[in-house]
């Protein structure tokens, strides 16, 4: 593979972590402007803990995801009776809070002589494990992509479990499920802890990747392309927005021909999406076909 | 079994309720008529706790509900069927069905229990009532790919699979044809069969006087009449209140 492919398959697999944080929350009914901040908290955490205190690479991914899940904690038990346009804003403006915090943290120590940790608006540089380790960009992208096969992995079963019908129950009808004796809260709030958690692992990922982050990379762009992801690829299966992933990074970026008009042409994909298949590509009334399908074979 | 005390339910000036009282016996199905507006589905959204009363109380088995969430009077054994049908349309039927199973996950019960699979005896359980509904056939499709008249089964099998004590049903044969109508009967009577207590508002007379012990008759939202069956069609307020009301003998 050429550097230019392991680059643009990593990117596609780092950011199916937030696309894929954006779409549980869709399917338990919200729309979260926010999925971006977990995936700085991640990136964040986990850059300092290796960067800076010397921990290993994988205690570093769970520490950033955990971190980031308890921020998702803490955002979702404050938004929890906040609906529809009044938790996207709450996520929006929680994201911007974060992102602009970043911009104010100064946590530095010396390493070598040279200053290492965040440095507010200048970002956060020499996030170097892959170097010191030897880990080649090949080998770092079988990292990724093992994780998130995980990731999809335990998704894919929820979304076949008693637990899964569920919220998507409380997506569609919260009253209607609350009436059923569904305890909606709570079950929102472990979707939006989980959300929290993915994201977070991918902004792990994410900073050992790029080994220097800024805040503003973590910028509102961020979860509005992943929120369209779920959009395009469709919201019946996590395998959606990664179809979403694959078509933006994938094919818009990947192909250098259109590489100028990629943010035209990805805004036009998700419009003419939006009109002609309102839940993506893959939404639930083809999802129910095609395991129907898959049950004749 | 059900005991409406000077139940009241003002709409900012509106008197939906108005201070009603009745009380529907054990193993009884209690017909609940009157003109459009004259306060049904607003008795059956007190009974059930989605709307909470201005004035009044709702006794259960002897137990006032006062302040009980609608989940929690299900679990005390009240569920109901909609009049504007409200199902989990991208959901299935089994699964439609499946969610009212007081051990179903999720529900507060068992929160953690049941997550990946259900038992035999709840799968079974689904199967009788998707039997009773005549769904069994449709188990696999989604709700909103059922015709009209199956989708009104479908509430009454969510309805059912709860096992309650007591069933509301708010106009459940609203654009039925006679045949449904008959079959509905059929089932209102199996469930009278089985000892659960039925209140049934409906627009449908023949239904209405096929089927009940006993009807109420409400007009803005007060009491005007209570018997048999024969006694309401004889009822000279009943008859007034009807013939002021154009849409009144809309079966
Ligand atoms: N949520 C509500 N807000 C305001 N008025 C309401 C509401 N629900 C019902 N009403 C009014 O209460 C009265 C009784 O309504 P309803 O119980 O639906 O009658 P019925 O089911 O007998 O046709 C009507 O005048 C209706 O307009
Ligand atoms: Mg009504």
């Amino acid at each position: 593979m050429s550097e230019y492919a392991i680059s643009i398959a990593s990117n596609m697999g780092m950011i199916a972590f937030v696309a894929l944080s954006a779409y549980v929350v869709l399917v338990v009914g919200e729309i979260s402007f926010g999925q971006q901040a977990y995936f700085g908290i991640g990136a964040y955490v986990s850059g300092m803990a290796t960067a800076m205190w010397g921990w290993p690479f994988g205690f570093a991914l769970v520490l950033g995801s955990c971190v980031a899940a308890i921020a998702a904690f803490a955002v979702g038990a404050l938004t929890l009776r906040l609906r529809g346009l009044y938790f996207a804003i709450a996520t929006l403006c929680f994201a911007e809070m974060i992102r602009l915090g970043l911009n104010s943290i100064h946590v530095q120590v010396e390493i070598d002589g040279e200053p290492v940790g965040p440095d507010g608006a200048e970002g956060f540089g020499d996030i170097r494990w892959m170097f010191e380790h030897d880990v080649t960009t090949l080998e770092y992208m079988f990292i990724i992509y093992a994780l998130l096969g995980a990731v999809l992995v335990v998704l894919l079963l929820v979304e076949r479990s008693n637990l899964g019908a569920v919220i998507r129950m409380i997506g569609q009808d919260p009253l209607l499920a609350r009436s059923q004796g569904i305890d909606v809260g709570t079950c929102k709030l472990l979707v939006i802890v989980f959300s929290g958690m993915i994201a977070g692992l991918g902004g792990c990922l994410y900073a050992h990747f790029a080994t220097y982050i800024e805040p503003n990379v973590f910028n509102v762009m961020l979860g509005v392309h992943a929120l369209a992801y779920g959009l395009i690829g469709g919201l019946g299966t996590a395998l959606g927005p990664i179809i979403g992933v694959v078509l933006d990074i994938g094919f818009l970026e990947g192909v250098r021909a259109i590489q100028g008009y990629r943010m035209i042409a990805f805004g036009g994909l998700v419009a003419i999406l939006l009109i002609i298949m309102p839940r993506g590509i893959l939404d639930e009334v083809r999802i129910h076909h095609i395991k129907r399908w898959l049950r004749r074979q | 079994m059900l005991k409406l005390d000077d139940l009241s339910k003002h709409f900012d000036g509106v008197r939906a309720v108005d201070g009603l009282s009745l009380e529907v016996d054990q193993g009884e199905v209690f017909g609940l008529i009157g003109p459009n507006g004259s306060g049904k589905s607003t008795t059956v959204n007190l009974i059930c706790g989605v709307l909470s009363a201005t004035r009044g109380k709702v006794t259960f088995k002897g137990r006032d509900l006062h302040g009980l969430p609608p989940h929690r009077r299900l679990n005390a054994g009240i569920s109901r069927t909609f009049q504007n049908i409200r199902l989990f349309g991208e959901l299935t039927v089994w699964q439609n069905v499946w969610i009212a199973r007081r051990d179903a996950p999720g529900r507060e019960a068992g929160f953690i229990r049941n997550w990946f699979g259900s038992s035999a005896r709840t799968r079974e359980a689904i199967e009788e009532t998707l039997v009773f509904a005549d769904l069994a056939g449709r188990a696999n499709d989604l709700a909103q790919n059922l015709a009209f008249g199956e989708q009104r089964r479908l509430e009454l099998a969510r309805a059912v699979a709860a096992r309650p004590d007591l069933i509301l049903l708010d106009e459940p044969a609203a654009g039925m044809n006679r045949e449904e109508v008959e079959d509905l009967r059929q089932r209102i009577l199996a469930l009278k069969h089985d000892g659960i207590t039925v209140l049934l508002v409906e627009h449908v007379m023949e239904l209405v006087m096929g089927v009940t012990d006993r009807i109420a008759v409400l007009n803005f939202g007060k009491l005007i009449a209570l018997g048999t069956p024969g006694e309401i069609q004889g009822n000279a307020a009943v008859r007034e209140a009807y013939l002021g009301s154009p849409d009144s003998e809309s079966a």
